[in-house]
């Protein structure tokens, strides 16, 4: 047998197996998890959605809690992959030395990497779906193109693993991911179109929204729950897997030196 | 050198402007158990994390089952088994999780990894704790759980940095009960250790290493012999006033001398005339002893007597 055809299922194989420890891990503890990842989001549609929704009743023209619905589902994304690959990555390499025994078999940082990302997708679904779920039950979808949410919801949990793994490799403790959350995270989630359209903006601040990953979520998850589309979104499709593609490779350097000190 | 597992030559490893392993030589033979000795700071873990292909060689060359060894190279990984100094268990799993999903990270597929984790489980005498929380597990059960998924690959050559500190004396035991079973099988060990009783327990060959560089190499009695000789006398509980007189008085002997706080070590090969001097001038205190030199003196007169880090 060549060996390139025996590479192909070794490499697999390592991956996968990153992604199974992950699993496994999840299984033990998910109930309390997914009350975390899914009250907050749930609490701003109930909240905001219908209390505020009182007196803002319309926004780009739809009910204002069917504008904000779609909008914190791709927040809910967000949140579940950042916080999971941002606290759980840094302690895999600093508390638990998980990293660093996977490491030591035959395994490569790129296929650990890898293998974070996949977790982090079904991850990224899994919260997403629930999420969908709430969504239908009180009557916010309005389309059937949500059947195909699955898709920008694993290239969203993708995306944002990549940078948190990346501010894990190089947080030097805990209270530095927290410059991540509050600088980089927590403004997205208030600006990138969650809860207003952007298009009313001055255009310099609408240019560094557009930039942001979580504006493109926002508005191919709103499209496909709404049933809203224009030709804009492929824009936005090709901005995320852009991201998708550039972000992914970040972490393996930091990670690499990390496990090489 | 044809059955050489590891073979380093003039190996180097620099950090920025710190170098830690300074031009080494050395090689491990199939199926010995290699020993290297050092204090903290002698280069002990950064050499092995050169064999094990965790951080670049940045100088001399260093093959491992007849490859270089580098970052990512699998071929060399796949052979090797590695006990690293902490126990980097998987809290989030349990104890047959730890074993098996390190087997799958070996290529295994589940079932062999699920059986060969029940077997080691058991060879490592952990059968009754395999489905428990690792967090749950004793000092000597971790220790032991991270032998037994070190094992999983079934591993040509086993790394153990530091297999016993902090196990009480039973766990130990046990430990290098299981560690000279796998010799038995033909498994090559390359072990570090702070403990010279250890290392002359299990050791074929050792290696002694200061500052990133071989101060001595050889079988323990070698070293025993060469460096301290066979004889000992270990005088304790001295004043300065009366270890300067022994002193004075064996100058024209040929001991070697080691003061240590306060006892003295006199080692050579006329410890009868010594004694008999000694107790004729009245400079012998009861609190004396005679026994045969150790692998801990050896290494003491090597690496001195200061404390590091």
């Amino acid at each position: 047998m060549s060996a390139f055809t025996q590479a192909i299922p070794r490499w697999s194989q390592g991956t996968v197996m990153v992604f199974r420890r992950d699993f496994l891990a999840w299984v033990k503890y998910y109930k309390s998890s997914v009350i975390l990842n899914f009250g907050e989001p749930l609490t701003n549609l109930l909240a905001l959605g219908f209390g505020l929704g009182t007196y803002v009743a319309t926004m780009a023209g739809v009910p204002f809690i069917d504008f904000i619905g779609p909008g914190l589902l791709a927040v809910t994304a967000m949140n579940a992959v950042t916080f999971d690959m941002a606290f759980e990555g840094y302690d895999r390499l600093n508390e638990n030395g998980i990293y660093q025994s996977m490491i030591t078999a035959p395994l490569t940082v790129g296929q650990i990497v890898a293998g974070e990302y996949i977790w982090e997708g079904l991850r990224s679904l899994l919260y997403g779906v629930v999420f969908v779920v709430v969504l239908a039950a009180l009557g916010l979808v309005k389309s059937w193109w949500a059947l195909l949410l699955p898709l920008p919801l694993v290239v969203t949990g993708v995306l944002f693993a990549a940078p948190a793994l990346w501010v894990a490799c190089r947080a030097k403790n805990h209270e530095q991911l927290f410059y991540y959350f509050t600088l980089v995270i927590t403004p997205m989630y208030l600006f990138s179109g969650v809860f207003f359209p952007i298009t009313h903006l001055p255009p310099l601040v609408r240019d560094a929204i557009a930039i942001t990953p979580l504006f493109h979520a926002v508005n191919i998850m709103r499209a496909m729950v709404l049933g809203h589309f224009y030709r804009g979104l492929w824009w936005d499709a090709l901005w995320m897997l852009g991201y998708v593609a550039i972000l992914g490779f970040l972490p393996v350097r930091s990670l690499a030196r990390r496990l090489a000190d | 050198m044809a059955d050489a597992v590891v073979v380093a030559q003039g190996l180097r490893k620099r950090y920025g402007n710190f170098e830690a392993v300074k031009g080494i030589d050395f090689s491990i033979e199939l199926g010995e158990c290699f020993g290297l000795l050092g204090p903290n700071g002698a280069g002990k873990s950064t050499t092995i994390r050169m064999i094990c292909c965790l951080t670049e060689v940045t100088g001399g060359s260093l093959a491992v089952m007849g490859q270089q060894a580098f970052p990512g190279n699998l071929t060399i990984k796949r052979q090797l088994g590695v006990v690293s100094q902490d126990d980097n268990l998987d809290p989030s799993l349990t104890v047959r999780e730890n074993a098996e999903i390190h087997g799958r990270f070996y290529g295994l597929p589940f079932r062999e990894s699920r059986q060969r984790a029940d077997e080691l489980l058991e060879f490592m005498q952990l059968e009754s704790r395999v489905d428990s929380q690792v967090r749950s597990l004793s000092g000597g059960m971790r220790r032991r759980l991270v032998i037994a998924r070190a094992l999983m690959g079934r591993p040509r050559l086993l790394i153990l940095d530091e297999p016993t500190t902090g196990l009480d004396p039973q766990a130990r035991m046990m430990v290098w009960a299981k560690i000279r079973e796998l010799r038995t099988q033909g498994v090559t060990v390359l072990l570090t250790t702070h403990y010279m009783d250890e290392a002359e327990r299990l050791a074929d060959h050792l290696l002694v290493m200061d500052q990133g560089l071989i101060l001595e190499r050889g079988t323990p009695a070698e070293l025993i012999q060469r460096v301290v000789g066979e004889d000992c006398l270990e005088i304790r509980e001295l004043t300065d006033g009366a270890m300067d007189a022994i002193c004075a008085q064996l100058a024209d002997y040929s001991a070697y001398l080691e003061r240590q706080v306060d006892s003295l070590l006199i080692y050579g090969e006329e410890m009868e005339a010594i004694i008999e001097s000694l107790y004729g001038k009245g400079l012998l205190p009861r609190g004396y002893y005679r026994r045969r030199a150790s692998l801990e003196d050896v290494f003491l007169k090597l690496t001195g007597k200061e404390l590091r880090d």
